[in-house]
């Protein structure tokens, strides 16, 4: 073999193993796609997609935060879109590449977080009620059904700062988002009274307890409620009637993103309802997607009725004082 | 010859240990950023705050129930231990046993406790098919069941090196002893005690500096209902985005657990009998 052979072989070699493909990296929550529709996405596009999954906006913030993070299209809840467009972290949205955009559902069309939806695609959303056992108890109409004391040990709270404080300042009257100190310190006093009666502050390891009927009354979000639900017919959810917030994880383009055409092709493709029906199944969660939904059995506790509906909450990001107000309250609950 | 072969050691210390260290200290001296990170200025503001009554409360409850954990880890294990070391043959079968909890991921385990102190879980059914309790005792989500996997999960950190002593000890000691008239309980109290001081030393050592530091323990088995330090710590770097306080507060966790090293190094009994 020649030296010119051998180099050419080389050289083959190395342009085989390197994938030529043009590639979209794409930072998304767990469980909140259906992976047969990337491998999809690749094949109809011949791209490549390089999929990594996160667990909380805190994560996703941190590592985005220094705009070099790699990703394209990440998936912030909706409170996030203004501060993370107010750094400079967000691409605008270019309306005229993602016609599907007329698939979304009409409550999502110009959202009160993101009029005009100049930063995020609404993708999924959920809301926080209370999951009550009705072989146990009656379906609680407001917050103060945890401050049940004939239930005392079988109830619980979520363990979120923000959605737990939240439930206090909604059963006292004041709002969910609440800023004034002393609204914020009457809550934290319902809080710990409320503590006597709770069992445990619990996110989704609730589900197991909720299904074997140890827990008869959670504040919980209105997916893991639903999969609850599905493990015992007894099982119902409850959207108060003061309120109860609600949450959307909107598709976003990084403006740090060096494939802006291509990001936009994905969220496209992501707002065809057969792919956002396939992905809502996976999630177990409410699609924003209007044709999806009409594809995906109509679940009362995932798509409330529009009386209900009106009542949620779309919470807004808290100034910094004021977070670091409630997450030293939060220490104070949790160590009173 | 031999700095040669210390060198991947101090490479991997270096790269491992010293350089994340480091970064902490930094982080400990800046200024909170609104979406997680940091930020300047250099501040001392994230220390005073450590001063505060509420964070030393959570401070003390963590020396508290660590401190109950270690003992009540002495005192399963070091009879264990004995027991162990005077097996015989079957030495190494006990020992394995005392090791097969960790063929187990640690979270596995700490889960298959709330399956089996829950209302529907394995205790409650048991003692009420018994008959010995009407209605199911609440056993998960207090600081007992925080205890119980504390000393379920570091109980072999607490045996292995008083197994490691007593094996040591010599036979001709103890039937000294009783040829000079001690009872077993003189024996166990003047003769075995103080030779396996040691252990007894590294094992609480051991079992006590990390029992400080947990937070999945607390977090599980306690329902969130109870903060230790780890849960502190863990708290600023997830939802309360305060990696600065985060980083301080473990800082302050790690100079505790540092300064009660060296007080026990410099101590009378580990200088006479390390």
């Amino acid at each position: 073999m020649t030296r010119r052979t051998l180099l050419a072989a080389a050289a083959a070699t190395v342009s085989c193993a390197r994938d030529r493909r043009p590639r979209l990296n794409v930072y998304n929550w767990s469980t909140y796609i259906d992976p047969g529709m990337l491998t999809r996405f690749e094949s109809e596009r011949g791209v490549r997609l390089l999929y990594g999954t996160y667990e909380s906006n805190e994560e996703m913030l941190a590592k985005v935060i220094g705009g070099n993070s790699g990703w394209d299209v990440v998936f912030p809840t909706h409170s996030r879109l203004a501060p993370m467009a107010r750094n400079g972290l967000l691409a605008s949205l270019d309306h005229a590449r993602l016609p599907a955009l007329r698939n979304l559902d009409a409550r999502f069309r110009s959202p009160a977080w993101d009029p005009g939806l100049r930063w995020g695609v609404p993708y999924m959303w959920n809301g926080t009620g209370i999951v009550y056992n009705g072989a146990q108890t009656p379906a609680p109409q407001s917050w103060a059904g945890l401050w049940n004391p004939n239930l005392r040990g079988r109830m619980t709270m979520l363990d979120d700062p923000e959605d737990a404080i939240g439930a206090c300042l909604l059963k006292l009257g004041y709002p969910f988002g609440s800023v004034d100190e002393r609204q914020l310190q009457q809550a934290k006093a319902a809080a710990i009274a409320q503590k006597q009666l709770l069992r445990a502050y619990l996110n989704a390891d609730v589900r197991d307890q909720l299904v074997s009927g140890d827990v008869i009354e959670a504040q919980l979000w209105s997916t893991t409620a639903a999969q609850a639900i599905q493990g015992n017919a007894k099982l119902g959810f409850a959207y108060p009637e003061e309120g109860y917030p609600l949450y959307c994880d909107c598709a976003a383009i990084l403006r740090e993103s060096k494939r802006y055409d291509l990001a936009h092709e994905f969220l496209e493709f992501l707002l065809r309802p057969d792919v956002a029906a396939a992905n809502a199944r996976v999630a177990e969660t409410a699609t924003a997607n209007g044709p999806a939904q009409s594809m995906l059995p109509r679940d009362p506790v995932l798509y409330p009725q529009d009386a209900i509906y009106r009542r949620g909450i779309w919470p807004t990001a808290l100034p910094s004082a004021v977070q670091r107000y409630r997450d030293r309250l939060w220490t104070e609950i949790k160590s009173a | 010859m031999r700095k040669i072969f210390l060198l991947p050691a101090r490479f991997w210390m270096a790269l491992f240990f010293a350089a994340p260290l480091a970064i902490v200290c930094a982080y400990s001296f800046l200024t909170r950023g609104d979406y997680g990170g940091v930020e300047l200025p250099w501040v001392l503001e994230n220390f005073t705050r450590l001063a505060d009554p509420l964070y030393l409360a959570i401070l003390w409850r963590s020396v508290w129930i660590a401190s109950l954990a270690t003992v009540f880890c002495a005192l399963l294990g070091f009879p264990l231990a004995l027991f162990i070391s005077r097996a015989g043959r079957r030495k190494n079968l006990y020992l394995q046993l005392v090791l097969l909890p960790f063929w187990t991921s640690f979270l596995i385990r700490t889960y298959a406790w709330i399956f089996i102190l829950r209302d529907t879980g394995l205790v409650n059914t048991v003692l009420m098919r018994l008959h010995l309790i009407a209605a199911p005792l609440q056993l998960l989500y207090n600081d007992g069941a925080v205890l119980l996997g504390l000393v379920y999960n570091f109980l072999p950190f607490f045996v292995l090196p008083m197994y490691a002593t007593l094996e040591r000890l010599d036979p001709a000691l103890l039937e000294a002893a009783a040829d000079l008239g001690a009872r077993p309980f003189a024996t166990l109290r003047r003769v075995i005690l103080p030779v396996s001081a040691p252990g007894l030393v590294a094992g609480s050592v051991l079992v006590f500096i990390p029992c400080l530091g947990a937070y999945l323990t607390p977090d599980l088995l306690g329902g969130g209902k109870s903060v230790m330090l780890g849960n502190l710590v863990q708290n600023q770097f997830t939802t309360a985005r305060d990696w600065p306080f985060g980083s301080a507060a473990s800082l302050a966790l790690m100079l505790a657990s540092a300064l009660l090293l060296a007080g026990l190094m410099r101590s009378r009994i580990a200088r006479e009998l390390m």
